[in-house]
């Protein structure tokens, strides 16, 4: 069952500078990209091509590391090395800035929104993960404070169902943290990496979570309910994929479309996996389905699939390109 | 080594690319020659220094070489000036002291530790005991031990109630004429965010209220001078050790700090268990009136929260003096979480006077930003670095390995309230301390006393602080 990537464009999104993220909006339509320019670049298809509708240069000091859209569509998050996490508002054709978020002590990495669309998390290289919670007025205010990393936090997302919250540090673990009374905590410790965890993804059903390495392994978890009915929570390695990956794994997703698994890789390279269905889910084994070598002129930081068609994939690289494709799972 | 402070003070800047800090102690070792001639620096292609005198001669410089030693010693670079503090300050430091005085005559010092009510609490709990019972016996332990008087910082924190009650009274006066007037904060814990600096309240806590008494009256009345007498605190956080080292709290004159060492109720214990000895054992002693709220054998507290009570007491003081409104019972209103409470005083439909209790990180965050943003409506905050207040600080004792941390909290509470409240406008020695001590030596002076200043440390941006 051998796929293909096909490349449908290259575009130099973030000319001199890299490019970090990005991100499809939830209709699909659109795609946010930002990078070391400081700038985030709203794209959009016009006839065959992608052209950049709007660019939103002033609302950061420092590169931006990540942007989100909100389950919605009506707002987007970016995160970013000057400490701030910055709420824009979709206005008819452009972009607003609504409110700057504070706090964190030196540069976000990441910002995630809950798939209720009323909390948003950031974590940063002090260590931290934050959770935001929004009211009917868009206004924000941080609702926990949680240091359970013992290093840099790259990486937070949200379960597509659940309250729950992962996140993925330089300190080689996992964290899943969930709210008890009035304030949330870290519930459980993923370890099993060898070095620092860069990404991490859940599968359509939430009930695994894919995290990926400067180890050059992506591993698969799931969350075990013991025999004897304690409520420890504990979730465990069920799949480790080795051998594939030339360099550190910067990103890892999950189409929630067709349950395919790409990856982002040091090497330049973009892989996508693809799950064996013949096997017990309960020690699911993925197998290579398709692999771009040279997707890129330098490393591959993001990838993310396109919500609404199946098999659109948007990657982007350090040399500040993104670069979209088609893949077709037999060909 | 593991961080022990509240969340609000951490170490910053410790990250995996260090950087060349602007404070390094190991400056380049520069031998220095007379004569005025400009040296001349020759790089060669392997990467080595020359210096070119005029004479022509090349020397080979030396690399400047920095040691993890070097490093440790050092306030600017790998570890913060935090860390280097605390090593000075610890039990082992009362405990050289004491032995000092047994060995040496002339070098003898007046041996002082004054004791808060959260830390006596916590010890409670740990021995099954009454926090007058902890004093009384804590107070044998250590008069055995060579300490010469011991003190409630309880005292202390009535002269830190009533100044809060006037300064809030003041502030409030003027709050139309200075925008910066109000909220006044209070500033009694010294792990409050820095950005919040603006709105302290200037009066001391009870630890440097006990400074200003032990090596002003104190000194004066024994006819010691302050570089003589040694004071500890016991104190529930390990904040309290930076507060004590900071230099406004310094005595230039005598070259002495106020408190010169702190130790946390978890401290005590270690002192007890090296002396092998259990508080339940120790003989009960007489309390040290001095500088104590006693009543007979029993200590007295004071009404409002485990963490010194100053929204209960300015609260009630304000609604008396500005409203004529007697206020018996406080109602308090939880907000978005148990560590964020208001207080509300309203009449005829209008809000006279809006206090809260800010408790914990993250909620102290939130604070910061209305503040930031001008949108703060508050008169007053309490705002306090450890989620629950001083009674769950982080040098508090921890709970046994069959309670939880909520019932050893609770267990604590119910302990700290043991001790019956006393009215600080009500205390005569404290009245009379006023006019005694602090009118005769002049308002001035006797607002040193009891007051002090913040300043915001600004954070340097240069080249060499960009973390790539």
């Amino acid at each position: 069952m051998k796929g293909a990537l096909e490349l449908l464009q290259r575009v130099s999104a973030h000319p001199d500078a890299r490019c970090w993220c990005v991100a499809w909006s939830p209709s699909g339509t659109w795609l946010a990209s930002c990078g070391g320019d400081r700038a985030i670049r709203i794209w959009g298809k016009e006839g065959d091509s992608w052209e950049c509708k709007c660019v939103l240069d002033d609302g950061h000091q420092r590169t931006v590391r990540t942007v989100a859209w909100s389950p919605c569509g009506k707002y987007l998050a970016s995160a970013s090395f000057d400490a701030t996490t910055c709420i824009w508002k979709k206005t008819n054709d452009d972009f607003e800035s609504l409110t700057v978020l504070e706090g964190h002590e030196n540069e976000v990495k990441c910002v995630a929104w809950a798939p209720s669309g009323n909390l948003l998390a950031t974590c940063s290289r002090d260590k931290s993960v934050w959770i935001w919670e929004v009211d009917e007025e868009d206004e924000y205010e941080c609702v926990s404070v949680v240091n359970s990393h013992t290093q840099d936090v790259k990486h937070v997302v949200w379960h597509p169902t659940q309250e729950l919250l992962a996140s993925a540090s330089y300190d080689n673990k996992v964290c899943i943290y969930k709210e008890e009374d009035d304030d949330w905590e870290c519930r459980a410790t993923l370890e099993g990496h060898e070095s620092t965890v860069w990404s991490l993804a859940f599968d359509p059903e939430g009930q695994r979570l894919a995290s990926c390495s400067d180890d050059r392994t992506v591993k698969i978890w799931k969350e075990s309910t013991p025999a004897d009915g304690s409520s420890d929570e504990s979730w465990k390695c069920v799949c480790t994929l080795s051998g594939f990956h030339g360099r550190t794994v910067y990103d890892v997703a999950w189409c929630r479309l067709t349950g395919a698994l790409a990856t982002a890789c040091g090497d330049d390279g973009v892989r996508v996996f693809k799950e064996d269905p013949t096997v017990d889910p309960e020690q699911p084994v993925f197998f290579m389905s398709a692999h771009v070598p040279k997707a890129h002129g330098q490393d591959v930081n993001c990838v993310s699939w396109n919500p609404k068609e199946a098999g659109l994939l948007a990657t982007c690289s350090d040399n500040g390109e993104f670069a979209i494709w088609k893949y077709n799972s037999d060909s | 080594m593991a961080s022990h402070f509240s969340g609000v003070l951490q170490l910053t800047d410790l990250d995996d690319f260090i950087t060349p800090s602007q404070e390094c102690v190991k400056p380049v070792k520069v031998e220095k020659k007379q004569g005025r001639s400009v040296a001349k620096i020759q790089i060669e292609d392997d990467g080595s220094y020359f210096q070119v005198h005029r004479d022509g001669q090349r020397q080979k410089l030396e690399k400047a070489k920095i040691t993890l030693n070097d490093c440790l010693a050092c306030s600017g670079c790998i570890t913060s000036a935090e860390s280097v503090l605390i090593t000075q300050q610890s039990h082992e430091d009362l405990f050289r002291v004491l032995r000092q005085n047994k060995v040496s005559s002339s070098e003898q010092k007046v041996v002082v530790v004054s004791v808060s009510p959260q830390s006596r609490a916590s010890l409670a709990a740990h021995y099954g005991l009454s926090s007058s019972e902890v004093a009384r016996r804590l107070t044998s332990f250590l008069k055995n031990l060579g300490v010469h008087h011991v003190f409630d910082t309880g005292f202390s924190r009535s002269f830190s109630l009533l100044e809060s009650q006037r300064e809030f009274l003041e502030r409030f006066s003027r709050k139309e004429v200075d925008k910066k007037a109000l909220p006044m904060l209070a500033s009694a814990c010294p792990g409050s965010c820095n950005q919040l600096c603006d709105w302290f309240s200037t009066t001391r806590s009870p630890q440097q209220m006990m400074g200003s008494l032990v090596k002003g009256c104190f000194a004066s009345q024994k006819g010691v001078s302050p570089q003589k007498i040694y004071h500890v605190t016991v104190m529930p956080c390990y904040d309290k050790k930076l507060e004590a080292s900071r230099p406004d709290f310094y005595l230039s004159e005598y070259e002495t700090r106020e408190v010169d060492c702190v130790i946390t109720s978890g401290e005590v214990l270690k002192m007890l268990e090296e002396e092998n000895v259990s508080l339940r054992d120790v003989e009960v002693g007489h309390l040290d009136t001095m500088f104590s709220n006693v009543c007979g054998e029993e200590l007295l507290g004071h009404a409002g929260s485990g963490s010194g009570g100053y929204l209960h007491h300015i609260y009630k003081y304000a609604a008396k003096q500005l409203f004529r409104v007697e206020v018996d019972e406080l109602t308090y209103k939880t907000m978005k979480n148990k560590d964020f409470q208001e207080v509300t005083l309203e009449k005829d439909g209008q809000v006279l006077l809006q206090f809260a209790v800010v408790y914990g990180f993250r909620n102290i965050q939130n604070l910061v930003q209305k503040l930031k943003r001008g949108k703060s409506l508050y008169h007053f905050v309490e705002v306090m670095a450890c989620p629950s207040g001083c009674l769950n600080g982080g040098g508090q004792l921890k709970p046994s390995s069959d309670q939880t941390n909520k019932e050893l909290l609770q267990q604590v509470e119910e302990l700290y309230r043991g001790e019956r409240p006393s009215v600080p406008e009500q205390d005569s020695r404290v009245a009379e301390l006023y006019q005694s001590w602090l009118e005769s030596v002049g308002e001035e002076k006797a607002r040193q006393l009891l007051h002090t200043q913040y300043h915001s440390i600004e954070k340097n941006t240069s080249g060499l602080s960009i973390k790539w």
